[in-house]
C-alpha cells in the first residue's frame, strides 16, 4: 500500500473484513491502512456497500469476519471517530451551536468549554454568525458545514465522511469541495471519504480505494488503490487529473463519451 | 391566512356566534320555544352572579379544578411513561401489548363501579377516572411520537459517543417525540373536562354535582352557567398550554 509514513501507524487498520448477512455477502476480504493525516476516498458503483463498509469502519456495524482497529485518540476531550453524514441530520431541536456540541458532551469539558470548543470549527466553515440560528433556518449547504464542523469538534483522529456533498447542488458541492481542501491543512484527522463521484475522489484525496465486484457472482472487494501523486493546489487543471478519472472509471466500468475525456 | 382574512374570519364567527344566542332569546320571548326546556340567554349573567355571590360557584369550580389537576397529571405522567417506554424496550412492549390492548377500549366512565368500591364516593375516585381517560391519549401519542423518530438521528448519536439509554432518552426520543408528546397532553386537557362532569355526576362535590342537582329542580339556567364555566375553564387551559407548547417548540415555527 502506497504513501504511508512508515514511522506512524495507521489510525486504521482493517483486515479481511467481510460484510453482509450470513447467507448474502456484500463484501468480502478487504484490507486496508490508513495514515495519521491521510485521505482516503473509497469509490463504487450504487449498492457495491461502500456506506455499509464506512460504518463497520466506525464500529456502526459488526463485520460477519475480520478485524477493525482504530488506534485510539490520545489528545484530551477529543474522540477516536466522527462522521458526516450524507444527509446532515442535523437535530432540529437544538440550535447550530448546540448540535456542533453534541460530540463534546460527555467527555468532561465545562459549559463555556463546550460552548468555546463548538465556535472554533464553526468559525473554520464560515458559520459562527449563525450559531444561534435554528437547523432549518438554514440552507443545504449551510447545514452539511454544520454537519462537518459538528464532526471537526470532537478533533478526530479519524473523519469518516458518506457521501457528505451528494445531496448538495452542483456549485455548493464545488464550493465545499474547495473548503474540504483547505480544511485539511487545519485538521490532524484523517479522513475516509465515500463518493460514487469519480472526480471528486481525484480531486480531494491521497489515495483512491476502487469497490467493485468480480463480475462472477463473487461479493465485491477491493479492485485497485490508485495514489493521487497530484499536487492539492489546482488539482483539476493538472494534465494527470484526467488520467486518474479515466483508469478508476474504467475500473468501476463507467463509460465516458469522448466529449467527457477531451473536457 | 393573511391578517385581513383573519380579522374576517373573527368578526364572521362573532356575528354568527351572538345571532344565534339573539334567536335563542327571541324564540323563547316569542313563545316559539318551551320555557321550561332551555333558559333565557339573558338570564345567565345573573344567575352565575347570584352563584358567585353565594360562595358555590367557587366552591364546586375549585373543587373539579382539584379533581381534574390530580388526575390529568398522573394519567398524563403515567400515559407519557409508559408510551414511551413501551415504544423503546421491545420486551416491555411485547409485555404489555395484549393488555393495553384489552384494557384500552373501556371507557372512563365504565371504571366508575371500581373506582367507587376501590376509593369510595371521594375526590381519589373523581381523580382515579378521569386520569384513566388522560393516560390511553397519552399513551397512543406518545407511543407513536416516539415510534415516528428517524433512525438516522440514533445513528448520529451512536457516531458521538451519546449511544446509552439514558442520553438516547433524553437528547432525541424526548425533544424528537415533544411535538407528538404535547399534541396528547393538549387532547388530554379537554378529554379531562369530559370526564370531570360525568366523574362527579354519582355524588362528588364539584360542578358535575351541582349541575346534577340544579337538573333535578329544573333549573337551566343554573346548567347553563356551569356549562359556560366548563367552557370558559378549558378555552382558559387550552389557551396557556398552546402558549407553553409554543415556546417548548420554537424550534419547528
Amino acid at each position: 500500500m502506497a504513501a504511508m509514513n512508515d514511522a506512524s501507524a495507521p489510525v486504521l487498520t482493517a483486515r479481511g473484513v467481510r460484510l453482509g448477512f450470513a447467507d448474502d455477502v456484500v463484501l468480502d476480504d478487504i484490507d486496508l491502512d490508513v495514515a495519521p493525516r491521510e485521505f482516503v476516498a473509497m469509490v463504487g458503483a450504487s449498492g457495491v456497500g461502500k456506506s455499509t463498509l464506512l460504518r463497520a469502519f466506525a464500529g456502526l456495524l459488526t463485520p460477519l469476519r475480520g478485524d477493525v482497529h482504530l488506534s485510539t485518540a490520545d489528545a484530551p476531550a477529543s474522540r477516536t471517530w466522527s462522521m458526516v453524514f450524507q444527509a446532515p441530520r442535523l437535530f432540529p431541536w437544538r440550535r447550530v451551536r448546540a448540535n456542533v456540541e453534541l460530540g463534546l458532551e460527555g467527555l468532561g469539558l465545562s459549559r463555556d468549554e463546550r460552548r468555546a470548543r463548538a465556535l472554533e470549527p464553526l468559525s473554520l466553515v464560515g458559520l459562527e454568525e449563525l450559531a444561534e440560528r435554528w437547523p432549518r433556518t438554514l440552507s443545504g449547504g449551510q447545514q452539511q458545514r454544520v454537519g462537518i464542523a459538528r464532526a471537526l469538534a470532537v478533533k478526530p483522529r479519524i473523519l469518516f465522511m458518506d457521501e457528505p456533498f451528494s445531496a448538495l447542488d452542483a456549485l455548493t458541492r464545488q464550493r465545499l469541495q474547495g473548503e474540504l481542501t483547505e480544511l485539511r491543512q487545519r485538521s490532524d484527522a484523517a479522513i475516509v471519504f465515500v463518493t460514487h463521484d469519480i472526480e471528486e475522489a481525484v480531486l480531494l484525496a491521497d489515495r483512491v480505494v476502487v469497490l467493485a465486484q468480480p463480475g462472477n457472482g463473487k461479493p465485491a472487494g477491493v479492485r485497485d488503490i490508485v495514489a493521487i501523486d497530484l499536487a492539492l493546489a489546482q488539482r483539476r487543471e493538472q494534465s494527470g487529473f484526467r488520467d486518474h478519472v479515466q483508469r478508476l472509471e474504467r475500473h468501476i466500468g463507467v463509460a465516458t463519451t469522448p466529449e467527457e475525456k477531451t473536457s | 391566512m393573511t391578517r385581513h382574512a383573519r380579522h374576517r374570519r373573527t368578526l364572521v364567527s362573532a356575528v354568527s356566534l351572538t345571532a344565534l344566542v339573539a334567536l335563542w332569546e327571541i324564540a323563547l320571548r316569542m313563545g316559539w320555544l318551551p320555557s321550561n326546556l332551555v333558559p333565557l340567554p339573558s338570564s345567565i349573567p345573573g344567575i352565575l352572579w347570584a352563584e358567585v355571590q353565594d360562595g358555590i360557584w367557587l366552591d364546586v369550580v375549585l373543587s373539579s379544578l382539584s379533581h381534574y389537576s390530580i388526575g390529568l397529571v398522573i394519567g398524563s405522567v403515567l400515559g407519557i411513561a409508559v408510551g414511551m417506554a413501551a415504544a423503546l424496550l421491545p420486551w416491555f412492549d411485547a409485555a404489555h401489548s395484549w393488555l393495553a390492548r384489552l384494557l384500552r377500549p373501556i371507557p372512563p366512565l365504565a371504571w366508575i363501579p371500581f373506582a367507587i368500591i376501590w376509593f369510595g364516593v371521594t375526590e381519589t375516585a373523581a381523580a382515579f377516572i378521569i386520569s384513566i381517560g388522560v393516560f390511553w391519549i397519552n399513551y397512543f401519542t406518545s407511543y407513536s411520537a416516539v415510534r415516528a423518530i428517524d433512525d438516522g438521528y440514533y445513528e448520529v448519536a451512536r457516531a458521538f459517543g451519546q449511544g446509552g439509554f439514558t442520553a438516547r432518552l433524553t437528547k432525541i426520543s424526548l425533544p424528537a417525540a415533544a411535538p407528538g408528546i404535547l399534541g396528547g397532553l393538549r387532547a388530554g386537557l379537554g378529554q379531562g373536562w369530559m370526564t370531570v362532569v360525568a366523574a362527579e355526576l354519582f355524588g362528588i362535590p364539584g360542578i358535575g354535582q351541582r349541575m346534577m342537582e340544579a337538573s333535578g329542580l329544573l333549573a337551566t339556567d343554573v346548567v347553563v352557567v356551569y356549562m359556560l364555566t366548563i367552557a370558559a375553564l378549558y378555552a382558559l387551559f387550552d389557551f396557556l398550554f398552546m402558549r407553553i407548547q409554543r415556546r417548548v417548540l420554537r424550534w419547528q415555527q
